[in-house]
């Protein structure tokens, strides 16, 4: 069952386009990760799903609930959590966590008990009774969550979850979500790639207001020349020793770094095969010295980049062109006053 | 419905968490008592009513007072982000303006409610006083309230138009003396607006009367509608947010 379904969604603020006609859907019980570089237009989609913006154009339906017409409902299917997570400073976190609750209409016994189960879930036992503004900035993203689960919502939308946080919280809050999946849809924001590369199973990268790539990590890895990248350490004459690779079936393209009074070399291949067996016979045939042979894949930092630069350089190229075009139109102009 | 009370309980109980309200008592209640006082002293041997004095003293302070407590209403929210978590629950703006305004209100009136123990301490204190009529006490109160709930409302909608409190103090504090001065500053311009005018919007006009027990329904009206009004159009602004 579709969960959230987005269709050419645009979202404009006065003449800036934020999100420009993006479409797609979340299948329920499904992490899925929103990738992009910052002005991607990640916060405003999370604000338009989660009712805080209306769309400019298009529609955004949750649980087949559209978010314009039935805000009321979609809201209480969903649980929030939005960048910086704001939180009342003031109020203690069991206070805080009650007053929410009872906005959401959990009450009674059944407050009692979500407090209890997201107490334990977040981490938050023994914090219940201090006070929100004197907490680290890990134990607020923990009441954020907390707050954003305590009644029992069917979608979860988390914008930037671990920013922010050490690497213990960052593990602890990654597993709370992979946790999660079993009962709830969760869609989340994210700039730390491996945390989106570890935790979801469906990646969108938008780039400017676009969708510019969406599917599986391991998928995205293989559509974007995801071929291993060999490095190896060597003492030996530099010129020679990059001939030879270069010679060697399967390389595409050797680099050369200095490293240390050693060759440091980086050599792209063209396909799936393992060229280190080669590397190691050509080496000690010649009877070079090698201290390193690692095989490494390109991640998702690496698709990140790809992508979303070609449409940085795309746009950088455009925006030149206008120029150009426009000083043209100025030069004619002036050619027709001066006559 | 539910979630108005919700948001009464948390505003009123979240005045109290910051030392700034208990300062602003003690200073409201010191400086609205001192005026009072002053005026009591001025009138001595003079045949005066007590509840106007009591309530104008109150009405004086209470501006400053009524700044204060709305210049944060929507400004912190707005400022500190909580907003969209505000806006994000299933709650209706409605509820969400109502909810605030009620504890504004509630507040306000909590501050004041020990000045007007003053007069009844004067009384118990002084043998000329005597007793106090309570109803002229019950109508002057009454007034004070309907007063400054307008005030607290033009606040409210003050405070959802800056994230700037400061901003925010300001135009509210012009604001409400707008209200309160507004008979007077028709008598004072030439351009002369006519004594039933005058006498129909004038703040100072109406404590006199009620002070004195005379309970004329149509301030009743004027200050009602006027809250109604300023509630309606907050909400309206809270709304429109949702269409943009």
């Amino acid at each position: 069952m579709v969960m959230i379904q987005v269709d050419n969604l645009t979202k404009c603020f006065g003449r800036t386009v934020a999100i420009d006609d993006m479409s797609f859907h979340v299948e329920r019980g499904e992490i899925v990760g929103f990738l992009g570089p910052n002005g991607a237009g990640k916060t405003t989609m999370m604000r338009v799903l989660s009712c805080f913006l209306p769309p400019t154009g298009g529609t955004v339906k949750i649980g087949g609930m559209d978010a314009f017409q039935d805000s009321l409902a979609v809201r209480r299917t969903i649980g929030y959590m939005p960048e910086n997570v704001p939180l009342y400073t003031d109020m203690r976190v069991e206070e805080y966590l009650r007053y929410r609750a009872k906005l959401k209409g959990v009450r009674g016994k059944r407050l009692t008990r979500r407090f209890d189960e997201v107490a334990t879930q977040c981490g938050l036992i023994g914090a219940e009774h201090k006070i929100i503004g004197h907490l680290s900035k890990g134990y607020r993203q923990r009441v954020g969550l907390a707050d954003s689960l305590i009644h029992e919502p069917e979608v979860l939308i988390l914008d930037e979850p671990t920013i922010g946080l050490d690497p213990n919280q960052i593990r602890h809050i990654r597993n709370l979500i992979r946790g999660l999946a079993e009962r709830h849809t969760v869609l989340l924001s994210s700039h730390i790639l491996p945390e989106v590369e570890a935790v979801c199973e469906r990646v969108l990268i938008v780039n400017r207001g676009r969708i510019v790539a969406s599917d599986t990590p391991d998928n995205l890895l293989g559509l974007i020349h995801g071929n291993p990248r060999i490095t190896l350490e060597a003492m030996g004459p530099r010129h020679d020793i990059a001939a030879k690779l270069e010679d060697l079936p399967g390389v595409e393209k050797v680099s050369w770094e200095a490293s240390g009074g050693w060759h440091r070399f980086i050599c792209e291949t063209e396909s799936n095969r393992d060229i280190r067996a080669d590397v190691f016979r050509m080496v000690a045939e010649n009877e070079w010295t090698l201290r390193e042979l690692t095989s490494k894949r390109k991640n998702l930092e690496d698709v990140f980049v790809e992508v979303t630069h070609k449409g940085v350089l795309r746009d950088v190229a455009e925006a030149e062109e206008e120029e150009e075009e426009e000083e043209e139109e100025e030069e004619t102009e002036v050619g027709v006053d001066g006559e | 419905m539910r979630n108005f009370f919700t948001i009464w309980r948390r505003e009123l109980a979240g005045c109290f968490l910051s030392p700034v309200a208990y300062v602003t008592m003690v200073l409201f209640i010191g400086a609205a008592g001192g005026t009072f006082m002053t005026g009591v002293v001025r009138h001595e041997g003079v045949q005066s009513s007590l509840p106007e004095l009591l309530y104008s003293a109150i009405m004086i302070w209470g501006t400053v007072l009524i700044t204060v407590i709305s210049m944060r209403l929507f400004t912190e929210e707005k400022r500190a982000g909580t907003i969209e978590t505000l806006m994000t629950a299933p709650v209706t703006e409605s509820a969400v303006v109502l909810g605030k305004y009620a504890g504004a209100l509630a507040f306000f009136m909590v501050v004041t409610a020990p000045v007007v123990g003053c007069a009844y301490i004067l009384a118990r204190m002084s043998p000329t006083i005597g007793t106090i009529d309570t109803g002229c006490m019950l109508a002057g109160g009454l007034m004070v309230l309907l007063v400054s709930s307008a005030c607290v409302s033009v606040g409210l909608v003050i405070s959802l138009t800056t994230r700037n409190q400061i901003i925010a103090a300001i135009c509210c504090f012009a604001a409400i003396w707008l209200v309160i001065l507004a008979g007077w500053l028709i008598k004072v311009l030439p351009c002369g607006g006519g004594e039933a005018l005058v006498e129909y919007i004038s703040s100072d006009h109406h404590l006199y009367n009620f002070s004195r027990g005379i309970v004329d329904t149509r301030p009743i009206i004027l200050y009602l509608s006027g809250t109604v009004l300023m509630l309606f159009v907050a909400v309206r602004m809270l709304e429109s947010r949702r269409w943009r």
